[in-house]
């Protein structure tokens, strides 16, 4: 049960962002993937969903075996698949509950009861906080930055994904709303799922504790290890990394 | 005499008629509204004998039920016998003094060839009165049927709320799905009294017959009067409606929320003001449209406010979506303010569905056809709750949705295309 990536060359209309990415994430496990701004973090979260934006040019994206490298994005959804979106789309006119009922179902046979889906949707928002109130607005419409990711953090608390991509979940969170998130998150923890956190800072692993990080630069993972290298990086910042890879080139 | 009155006009209406050309609309500098297509000379006005035909309202609850069948009236049903909903033709003899007053009083015959043709040829009509403090619960219910090619259908509406007087007015437009061409030239007027409530609903679903609609609708708003004013628009082969809407006098308000849906090639023309003739008025106009296949949908939206007329406040907007790449659309939003210290805001946009809602959805395990029927209800759900009417509102998702159905693969291909040019 893993979530591969072998060799991914991504590239947009106007030039190639990731050149060559091989990482393996395994279901029980949390891996970190940490980066400076435009080194193509958010570039892999998309392309791992089936973003039209993005061309893959080389290399295959493989879940649980099956190539999903040219599926569009609701088959990898279907597959097990899911994103926390850094910048959500707003959906006007469709209220939370009905969105994440519509989410739910897409993935079932039998659309789910009402009662059980109202007492899962209460359950996941005790978790998280968040007040009954909200399920009726429209989705991210009018929502602040931290409602935003706690709507994304609900939708994966009601779909339950084999493997969950956060793209930059933690930005612009102030700390009570990161510990809310973080709370989410680690309940999820666990065998039956495989985390991909990706993140340009250390705080949120200081609340979720990854197994494994990765640092990419410039298209390439570039050092990995576990999650003292996390706060190595803390202490020394990117600048450290660049040279370490400049001096093992040199 | 109001009998003759009424005769004098037809009279006058028809010289206008007569000697004028068939009229052309130049809209917005790149298309223009022609009835080149449309064969006058074939249509004619086809009468039928008395009887109920199918029809599907929403729901079958009403006070009053009338049902104009081509040129005739062929069905009338009054549940609440507090109210008069009769044919015009019956009213000018029986309400005299009621239809004197009211009738054509905002409704000029010489204002185009197709509004005097409407004075000149109308035939069975409506009449409603509610009168004075009277509050009816159950909706009007007034039906235009043309279910028959070749049918020329003139049409004239004069609906009287007294003054406190309460009601809800729904005016159907229905048309089968026959071979061949019919026309529709209505004129529709309402008034409503000092301190009257109306909701008032026009929803036109020609069909597939080729049908053309010439029409226009008034709406007088008196002193503290309130009335909400919904037109939907889900199909007709060519519409050219004039909608005017006019507070009248102090304390009168007004909302006034309309949904378009088109397809094919359809063609709609709608131009809808909102005039304010004094002051201490209010108004609140909201506007959706959707475009697919090759249609055509022009929406221009006046707020006018006369001098002499401060402390307005009101508000238009109005939005256009493209979901076909040769659906060509706009929404013009226009102002004449003629006097100071006034609030009146307008704008305006034309759009597509947003390829990162499409993905974001997607990734959710939902369809992209799904994703697509999910958005564009989404973006007509604020006009549609606007309705506040459980019955149409049902109605119009019902037939939004089927609509969006049968585009479906138009919708994706355009979609794909975007998604691959971007």
């Amino acid at each position: 049960m893993t979530l591969e990536i072998q060799n991914l060359h991504v590239r947009t209309e106007e030039r190639e962002i990731l050149h060559g990415v091989d990482l393996v994430v395994r279901r029980g496990e949390t891996h970190a993937l940490m980066g400076p701004n435009g080194s193509g973090k958010s570039t892999l979260a998309n392309t791992l969903m089936g973003n039209p934006n993005y061309e893959v040019t080389e290399g295959r994206v493989l879940l649980n075996g099956e190539d999903l490298t040219e599926a569009d994005p609701d088959e990898r959804a279907r597959a097990g698949l899911f994103m926390a979106f850094q910048y959500p789309a707003t959906i006007p006119g469709v209220s939370v509950a009905n969105f994440l009922r519509m989410a739910m179902n897409a993935g079932r046979e039998e659309p789910i009861k009402v009662k059980e889906f109202g007492a899962l949707l209460k359950e996941n928002m005790d978790l998280l906080r968040i007040d009954r109130a909200f399920t009726s607005r429209y989705l991210n419409e009018g929502f602040s930055g931290g409602e935003k990711k706690r709507a994304e953090i609900l939708q994966l608390a009601m779909l339950q994904p084999e493997f969950a991509v956060l793209d930059e979940t933690d930005s612009g969170l102030d700390i009570d709303a990161l510990r809310i998130v973080a709370d989410g998150v680690n309940a999820m923890l666990g065998e039956e799922r495989g985390f991909l956190i990706i993140t340009h800072y250390t705080r949120i692993l200081n609340y979720v504790k990854p197994d494994f990080v990765h640092v990419l630069i410039d298209g390439r993972i570039v050092q990995e290890g576990g999650s003292e290298l996390a706060d190595e990086l803390e202490e020394k910042g990117y600048e450290w990394v660049r040279e370490e890879v400049a001096a093992r080139a040199g | 005499m109001p009998a003759d009155f009424v005769e004098e006009r037809r009279k006058a209406a028809l010289e206008v008629f007569e000697s004028q050309d068939t009229p052309s609309w130049r809209r917005s500098g790149f298309w223009t509204t022609s009835l080149r297509g449309l064969d006058l000379a074939t249509l004619e006005p086809k009468r039928y004998e008395p009887g109920l035909p199918e029809l599907d309202l929403g729901d079958d609850e009403h006070s009053a039920l009338i049902v104009q069948r081509g040129a005739s009236i062929v069905h009338t049903d009054i549940q609440d016998e507090r109210i008069v909903v009769m044919p015009l033709e019956q009213a000018v003899e029986e309400y005299e003094e009621l239809v004197c007053e009211h009738f054509a009083k905002r409704l000029p015959y010489d204002e185009g060839k197709f509004p005097a043709g409407t004075a000149a040829f109308w035939t069975g009509g409506v009449f409603v009165h509610v009168p004075k403090n009277v509050q009816v619960e159950k909706p009007i219910q007034i039906v235009w049927l043309i279910d028959e090619a070749g049918t020329a259908q003139w049409a004239h509406t004069l609906a009287v709320v007294g003054q406190h007087a309460e009601c809800r007015i729904r005016e159907f437009f229905l048309g089968g799905d026959f071979e061949g061409q019919a026309l529709h030239s209505g004129a529709f007027e309402l008034y409503a009294h000092p301190g009257a409530q109306v909701d008032l609903a026009h929803y036109q679903d020609w069909g597939r017959g080729e049908v053309y609609d010439l029409s226009t609708r008034r709406v007088e708003v008196r002193r503290d009067a309130r009335v909400k004013w919904v037109p939907i628009h889900l199909g007709g082969r060519l519409t050219k409606q004039t909608l005017d809407i006019i507070t009248a006098e102090p304390g009168s308000d007004m909302k006034h929320t309309g949904l378009y849906f088109t397809e094919r090639d359809e063609h709609l023309d709608l131009f809808t003001s909102d005039k304010h003739e004094a002051g201490h008025t209010t108004g609140d106009t909201v506007w959706k449209g959707a475009l697919t296949g090759e249609s055509r949908a022009s929406y221009e939206g006046l707020i006018h406010i006369v001098p002499k007329a401060p402390e307005v406040d009101t508000y238009l907007q109005t939005h256009s979506m493209l979901l076909s790449p040769k659906a060509k659309g706009d929404a013009i939003p226009s102002l004449i303010v003629e006097v100071d210290n006034v609030k009146a805001s307008h704008g305006g946009t034309v759009g597509e569905l947003d390829p990162e809602q499409i993905f974001y959805m997607m990734t959710r395990g939902v369809s992209r056809a799904e994703a697509v029927r999910v958005l564009v209800e989404g973006y007509f759900e604020e006009v549609v709750q606007r309705l506040d009417d459980p019955g149409l509102e049902e109605l119009v998702r019902r037939r939004v949705a089927e609509k969006l159905h049968g585009a479906e693969d138009q919708v994706r291909e355009f979609i794909g295309e975007r998604a691959e040019a971007t």
